[in-house]
């Protein structure tokens, strides 16, 4: 952990920022939702490292996707993702926005998230344990660091594609799209 | 002059540097209560850095300028407290003027908020000024009964009648010191009276739409109102500071004081405060500015 | 031009105006404008002088027309706002029925307004102070419907009122033999303190009649809301405020400092004090509970001249020159919130606080009007209303009264409260669909507007300007004169530096906004793409306006009631009973008559008779 090196705050005070100031929103999809309040409290307490929960999309620059993904909870995700400010990183969390994890056959769930909205990471496993969000919020460190988080400028660049997807599962949005440029071919 | 431009310049700069230092502080002492690590102090600042960083999303001019409005406000509120000697416009109306300096706060969020058109922002809003109107009773009480004491509306001289060691908090004020400390949660909004900006039950309130650059200076705003409604009761019951040094040991005091409150503390609904703040904290100052009338 | 050719001119102005409204109505307009555009101009030049006219004598006794600088601040504000007023009627009253009547009795108002602060005997004084009455009370029924009686209200009080002015002025006119008020005011000290407190009660239930002092204020929350806006803000800017004219004339000019100070052991102005400190708290209160604008606005207005009348009758120079510097403050904001609300009743057909909403994307400069306005009633820095405010409290606090500065001071929380209501509901939140077509108001309802917030915010920065005029007034009165600069007040006791406080605050101002502009570049967003837990809300159903402040309204809303009027309208009935009964008499059966006759001839001779036998 760099935190204290001032010679990189000063260098690439942006970089920095994103990283040890990763404001997550609370927003539970699903079943993984109950691995966050040990995480945020005094068993691992993710505030040491910047991380905390906040309230709105508005404010936040971290989503964690937790758990299995229903058709209608998709809805939801969307529309908070597109509020949420650039820059914005997304993490998947356990096995069903994956592949579908356990709801692999199941008709009214969400197989692969990423084809909904981009997603810089994945934490595997059913149920992960908390101390595997702190591998991954280190491992979005590396990344933030060697500027390859960056699924929020694949979201702006190939938003037709997205919104064709989503527009696949949902059938039509009822809000307008965020993006008037971006072309629908991958 | 030149002393005075220097002064105007560097008493924001330095609540800024308190108020911001205070928040952190205040994240670790909640963490350490909480049996948690918690952030580093200055956890804070790198949270500035990245808001201002962000993208922002804007409703309309009302919505840029009421969140500005409120800086401002908080702004030059600082320019008329004495800090331990440090006070460039002093002179220009006294506590009267504080008392409405204060008020473009709470108005330019409110506006702001307003325009961003969510109704738990109203809600929050409506909990904000009702809020304000429970503790601004006892808060008025208290501030007329020091007016009355030292029989002047100017800052500056209730902080010299207080010089050596004649601190309002250890004067027939008292009651009023007491009352005016019962209800800084309330001011500062912290639990148990963090109901306008209640996370859980209204995600925020008034600051649900700010992102970026707008949350950067809502939370510079919170910082300095901490920074200024403790350094005014330092002025007005603990007499002030005769360098700035030992006004932030004062501060500090009563900050760290404030945080345990916030600590151990669940949330009041809205009526439970409004209640509580009508009933012990008015009898108290109530109390207190008839003992000033009786005694003068 | 003479003071009485200047009423006259605004008389026959106002008739003329209804004689050429039979011809056409575009000149009528147009006339109508003119003439009170066209009498601002004498007035202004009447600046600084001692004008005194006898232009009648009546039974042997002169009636004088007379300016002093008290008369001439009243004057203006008269004229200003009712010509601000008739050009806001060209758009609002279009297409209304009897307008010839309107602009008649809109200007006879006028005239009637300044005859009474133009006046210097009390048979003057009387007549147009009647004047103004009667068609006051015909243009608050203009409407028809609940406005008949919402007027009826009105002018059996104003009778009522009247009545104890004719009383007093009949008690005067025999023990002092003259109504001229230089006679009358040589004749005070002279006489007896219980007469004096005698003449003054009098006189001052008829003038808080008419200025809405609890427990008098009953017929103006009806009046105002029910009156055509135009009108409305005549009523609440100046109409309501002959009512304070009156008070300074008679505790000031009649009677003097002296005496009012030392009535009745200095009770009287400490009564009066306490009166209007209770008009402050209750009506602020009761504001808040109000779902009509206007309706709110009026309660307001109310509590208003609460601090107007607090700071004359505090008794001192810091005291009086607030008061009447609040009553010329009130009189800029308060008319330029009724024009606005107006404007927006105009453009969408309500006023109802919980229907609107959102009007700011439809309407900005009316907002940015009415967000002066409403900054001006709270008492912001830099608008007028501070400064008045400042001048009140510093008064109270100096005064040794703590208990009145406190109410002052918290009802100006409640001022907040209810305000923010106020332009929250009407012009914040969303819009709904329905006013999804409104558009902004139009060019003779925006002028008046805009005049009036400059003038809020200009004598906000530089109050000095009318702050020199009201202390030659109160030098007049014997008050000590305060040391007055363009930029405040400058005295020994505490300085308020408006012009420092505007360079701090607008330098803060762009300092913030500076560090606004540092972050990164913003988006413009819709106005419905907002935070709903996750889900997409369409418009026009995510607004937040109905009971807004439901907690509090909840906890306070028991200990509101109106009392009095209550008690009023009770006592009105058991009147209404009585003479029911009384009238049963009149049976219209001739035998019933011959026998009250005979019994009353019988019950005389019995009388008679008695006398001579015992």
């Amino acid at each position: 952990m760099d935190r204290n090196d001032i010679k990189k705050w000063f260098k690439s005070p942006d970089k920095m920022g994103d990283k040890y100031s990763l404001w997550a929103i609370y927003f539970c999809t699903g079943c993984g939702i109950i691995e966050i309040p040990p995480v945020i409290t005094a068993r691992w307490d993710a505030e040491r490292f910047g991380v905390i929960p906040v309230a709105t999309p508005r404010q936040s620059n971290l989503f964690l996707i937790t758990g299995y993904v229903s058709v209608k909870t998709l809805r939801a995700i969307i529309r908070t993702y597109e509020q949420m400010p650039e820059p914005k990183y997304t993490v998947g969390f356990g096995s069903c926005p994956i592949n579908g994890g356990m709801y692999w056959d199941s008709y009214n769930t969400i197989k692969h998230l990423d084809k909904y909205i981009p997603i810089d990471g994945w934490i595997a496993g059913c149920m992960p344990r908390p101390e595997a969000i702190f591998v991954a919020v280190t491992h979005l460190w590396t990344l933030i660091d060697q500027g390859k988080a960056k699924a929020y400028v694949k979201y702006r660049e190939k938003y037709g594609l997205y919104r064709k997807n989503q527009e696949m599962a949902l059938g039509k949005l009822d809000w307008p799209p965020l993006y008037t440029t971006g072309g629908g071919n991958d | 002059m030149v002393i005075n431009i220097l002064e105007i310049i560097i008493s924001p700069v330095l609540a800024f540097i308190i108020g911001i230092f205070f928040m952190g502080l205040f994240r670790k002492i909640t963490a350490r209560l909480h049996w948690r690590y918690g952030p580093p102090v200055i956890q804070p600042f790198l949270d500035l850095i990245k808001l201002f960083h962000q993208q922002g999303f804007s409703h309309g001019p009302v919505f840029d300028l009421g969140i500005i409005m409120a800086l401002a406000g908080s702004i030059v509120l600082i320019l008329f407290i004495p800090f331990g000697g440090i006070c460039p416009i002093s002179n220009s109306g006294g506590l009267l003027v504080i008392i409405y300096i204060m008020l473009f706060a709470p108005l330019g969020i409110a506006l702001s908020g307003g325009e961003a058109a969510n109704p738990n922002i109203s809600i929050g809003i409506s909990r904000k000024l009702i809020l304000a109107l429970g503790y601004e009773v006892s808060f008025l009480l208290a501030l007329l009964a020091l007016m009355t004491y030292y029989n002047t509306i100017s800052l500056v001289d209730i902080v010299e009648a207080q010089d050596n060691y004649k601190w309002a908090l250890f004067s027939p004020l008292a009651l009023s010191g007491i009352a005016y400390f019962i209800i800084m949660p309330a001011m500062l909004g912290i639990r148990p009276f963090d109901i306008a900006g209640a996370p859980q039950e209204i995600s925020t309130g008034p600051a649900i739409e700010y992102g970026g650059k707008y949350l950067g200076l809502f939370n510079i705003w919170h910082a300095l109102s901490m920074f200024v409604y403790i350094a005014l009761f330092v002025d007005l019951f603990l007499g002030g500071g005769s360098n700035p040094l030992t006004f932030f040991i004062k501060m500090l005091v009563v900050f760290i004081l404030l945080t345990f409150i916030h600590g151990v503390f669940p949330r009041f609904r809205i009526e439970q405060a409004i209640k509580y703040l009508w009933k012990w904290p008015v009898i108290i100052s109530l109390s207190g500015l008839i003992l000033i009338t009786v005694i003068r | 031009m003479n003071l009485a050719q200047l009423i006259l001119i605004s008389l026959c102005g106002a008739f003329l105006t209804y004689l050429l409204g039979k011809a056409s109505s575009r000149i009528r307009d147009t006339f109508a404008v003119f003439i009170s555009l066209l009498l601002i101009i004498p007035l202004f030049c009447l600046y600084g002088k001692n004008e005194e006219i006898t232009y009648y004598s009546f039974l042997g006794l002169p009636l004088i027309l007379k300016i002093t600088p008290l008369s001439w601040l009243f004057a203006i504000a008269v004229q200003t706002i009712t010509s601000l007023s008739v050009i806001f009627s060209l758009s609002y009253m279009k297409g209304k029925e009897r307008l010839d009547f309107y602009y008649l009795m809109l200007l006879l108002v006028n005239t009637g307004m300044l005859g009474i602060v133009l006046s210097a005997d009390l048979i003057s004084f009387y007549i147009f102070w009647e004047i103004m009455s009667w068609s006051t009370f015909l243009l608050i029924s203009y409407n028809r419907g609940p406005a008949l009686h919402a007027g009826m209200k009105y002018i059996v009080m104003s009778i009522i009122g009247s009545a104890s002015m004719i009383i007093g002025i009949l008690s005067l006119y025999v023990n002092c033999g003259s109504l001229d008020f230089v006679q009358i005011a040589s004749f005070i000290p002279r006489t007896s303190s219980g007469y004096t407190l005698f003449i003054l009660i009098l006189f001052c239930i008829t003038f808080g009649i008419k200025n809405a002092i609890a427990p008098f204020h009953t017929w103006l929350p009806d009046a105002h809301s029910e009156a055509p806006s135009p009108f409305s803000a005549v009523l609440s800017g100046v109409l309501i405020k002959m009512g304070t004219y009156g008070f300074i004339l008679f505790m000031y000019t009649i009677a003097g400092l002296n005496i009012i100070i030392n009535i009745g052991g200095g009770s009287f102005h400490y009564l009066i004090s306490i009166l209007a400190a209770i008009t402050i708290i209750f009506p602020t209160f009761i504001a808040v509970l109000q779902d009509d604008a206007k309706r709110l606005l009026a309660w307001s207005s109310i509590a208003q001249v609460g601090y107007i009348i607090l700071g004359i009758a505090i008794g001192t120079g810091l005291g009086f020159v607030g008061g009447v510097f609040h009553f010329f403050n009130h009189a800029a904001f308060k008319a330029l919130l009724f024009l606005s609300v107006g404007a927006v009743e105009y453009r969408t057909g309500t006023r109802d606080l919980n229907s609107l909403g959102g009007l700011i994307k439809k309407m900005p400069i009316t907002f940015f009007c009415a967000l002066i306005g409403v900054f001006g009633l709270i008492g912001m820095p830099l608008t007028n209303g501070f400064v008045s405010k400042w001048l009140i409290y510093k008064a109270l606090i100096l005064g040794e009264h703590p208990f009145l500065a406190f109410i002052a001071l918290f009802g100006t929380w409640g001022t907040i409260i209810y305000s923010y209501k106020l332009i929250h509901n009407i012009f914040l939140g969303q819009l709904p669909e329905k006013f999804s077509n409104v558009r902004k108001a139009p060019v003779t309802m925006r002028i008046p507007v805009i005049f009036l917030s400059l003038v809020v915010v200009v004598f906000g920065i530089l109050p000095g300007i009318p702050l020199k005029i009201i202390d030659t007034i109160s030098a007049s009165f014997g008050f000590q004169p305060q040391d007055i600069q363009i930029w405040g007040i400058a005295s020994e006791t505490g300085v308020l530096n408006m012009v420092n406080i505007f360079a701090a605050i607008f330098a803060a101002l762009i300092f913030v906004w500076l560090l606004f502009l540092m972050g990164r570049k913003k988006i413009n967003i819709a106005q419905d793409d907002s935070y709903a837990a996750g889900a997409y809300v369409p418009k026009d159903k995510y607004n937040y306006t109905v009971d807004f402040y439901k907690p509090l309204s909840g906890m306070i809303k028991p200990y509101l009631r109106d009392f009095v009027d209550d008690f009023y309208l009770w006592l009105a009935d058991v009147i209404r009973t009585f003479s029911d009964k009384t009238r049963k008499i009149y049976c219209g059966d001739l035998g019933y008559y011959i026998s009250y006759i005979v019994l009353f001839l019988a019950v005389l001779i019995v009388l008679k008779m008695g006398l001579k036998i015992w």
